[in-house]
């Protein structure tokens, strides 16, 4: 089911970054196809087979898994900026591109690549489990780096949510009111990353649905703002006659 | 409020008796499976005696009367209000009729176009400010059950259900089938207003009045027209920058 999940998010993320190919080239919006893309890549990533043979090629060192914290960091700081530019919610977009933004994406970073560097990380192993395995201390440190990697994409979902829950309620058109609630529900499953060190193991589904639902909300309400700019024409502007203030 | 089955078949049979159910709706315009859909729920609706009605050249009013929950509607109808009147012209037409004033240094001569039948595009909400004293919509609400912002949504609508539309009559103490004009459910000659009776307020509404209520409308229309491009506005940027 897991693998399931992961291939058919793979399939859609890179539908749509293949989609977006004709409107990059014409020079629209093209951090957008930069999300779809990126996001297909830490999907890949995240997958045990293409971690596999693409960390082989690395050096079979584990830099991959960096590699995919970093991919992550990128697709959602756009997502952020683009996201919040759009709705209009000025100061989301100064909490992420502002100051205190650029301080935690800084420090989350710093504090990843030197708990990356503290471990023994040889022998390629996706999601760093044999590392884990290693002996208490790798464990720790494979926690930690863990969470810094969900500390800083939750930074900026937490910062998103009240400016789609907000849109969600707006005289928009249904489509992107709908795609602001996907944003929304997606923001809330990366910030319940946060709490994946109180998942007992044997419950550890649960964070691979709350992974994939996060990317499948962003992409898929994403996706639904674009197709509703697509359909705008044949809708027409809304007339509405209302009189009530 | 939609109309019991059962009463609205026993007033099929009076006037009606010998015509099946695809007669009436072949007479009447009416979808035959709406009516059937609406006579399996046990629920007709207001709008369907309307049709039947004036297929069978009776009036819609009378015809609502004989149900229980629109028996206030019997009796000789009560004349409309000078601003319930005034409500049902259109903002066009009311701003075609104050640059006929002499006010307005209207050209010797000009003339205001006829007026153009109730409803309006803001009619419903016109109707209700009319015969507000300010306290209709609680009254309305405490009587009805409705909640104010329901209420108040139907009106932004420019809608009211009939049920409503009765109510609210009722709680302003102006005739009963006003609201039911204001909603287009019924025209203002079933509802018995005198021919001409709308142009006929509007005339005597002196200069003054007629510039403030012009005012008051043109203000509403643009608070709507704003709000209605600052939505565009927003889903415009939303466009612009994830589309």
């Amino acid at each position: 089911m897991i693998e399931t999940l992961q291939w058919t998010t793979l399939a859609i993320c890179a539908l749509m970054a293949v989609a977006r190919i004709p409107s990059t080239l014409r020079r629209e919006n093209r951090s957008l196809f930069g999300i779809f893309a990126s996001m297909t890549v830490a999907i890949l990533l995240s997958i045990q087979g293409p971690y596999l043979i693409i960390d082989q090629a690395l050096g079979g060192t584990n830099l991959a898994n960096l590699l995919l914290r970093f991919v992550i960091f990128g697709a959602i700081f756009f997502m952020g900026l683009r996201i919040s530019k759009g709705f209009g919610a000025d100061s989301v977009y100064r909490l992420i591109t502002g100051r205190t933004g650029l301080l935690v994406l800084l420090a989350v970073s710093v504090v990843m690549v030197a708990l990356f560097f503290s471990m023994d990380t040889a022998g390629s192993s996706a999601g760093l489990t044999a590392i884990s395995a290693k002996d208490a201390r790798h464990f720790a440190l494979v926690e930690y780096y863990g969470a810094a990697g969900r500390a800083y994409p939750a930074y900026v979902a937490l910062a998103l949510i009240p400016a789609m829950v907000r849109a969600v309620q707006d005289r928009l058109p249904i489509l992107i009111r709908i795609a602001a609630g996907l944003l929304a529900v997606g923001g809330v499953a990366v910030a319940l990353t946060l709490l994946f060190p109180l998942i007992p193991p044997s419950m550890g589904q649960i964070e691979f649905i709350i992974n994939y639902t996060a990317v499948l909300c962003f992409v898929i309400g994403l996706a639904l703002i674009w197709v509703a700019k697509l359909i705008r024409g044949r809708t027409g502007a809304s007339r509405r006659t209302s009189t009530e203030t | 409020m939609t109309l019991p089955a059962k009463a609205f078949q026993r007033w099929l049979q009076g006037i009606a008796p010998d015509a099946s159910t695809a007669d009436v709706c072949r007479v009447s315009g009416i979808k035959r499976t709406t009516l059937a859909q609406q006579l399996v729920r046990g629920k007709v609706s207001v709008s369907t005696v309307v049709s039947i009605s004036r297929a069978y050249k009776i009036n819609p009013v009378a015809a609502l009367a004989g149900f229980d929950a629109y028996r206030a509607l019997a009796g000789p109808p009560r004349p409309p209000t000078r601003n319930e009147l005034v409500s049902q012209v259109s903002s066009a037409d009311l701003l075609h009729a104050l640059l006929a004033r002499p006010a307005m240094d209207a050209l010797r001569g000009a003339v205001a176009p006829a007026l153009s039948p109730a409803p309006h595009a803001t009619s419903v909400k016109n109707w209700v400010d009319a015969i507000d004293d300010g306290e209709v919509r609680h009254r309305v609400s405490a009587s009805t059950g409705v909640a104010p912002q329901n209420y108040s949504a139907q009106l932004t609508a420019n809608r009211l259900s009939p049920e409503l539309a009765m109510a609210t009559a009722l709680a302003a103490g102006v005739g009963p089938a006003g609201g039911l004009v204001a909603t287009g459910v019924i025209t203002e000659e079933e509802a018995g207003w005198p021919p001409g009776a709308r142009q006929a307020a509007l005339d005597s509404l002196s200069d003054g009045e007629l510039t403030a209520l012009a005012g008051d409308r043109l203000q509403a229309l643009g608070k709507v027209l704003r709000r209605q491009e600052q939505d565009q506005a927003q889903t415009e940027r939303i466009w612009e920058n994830l589309g």
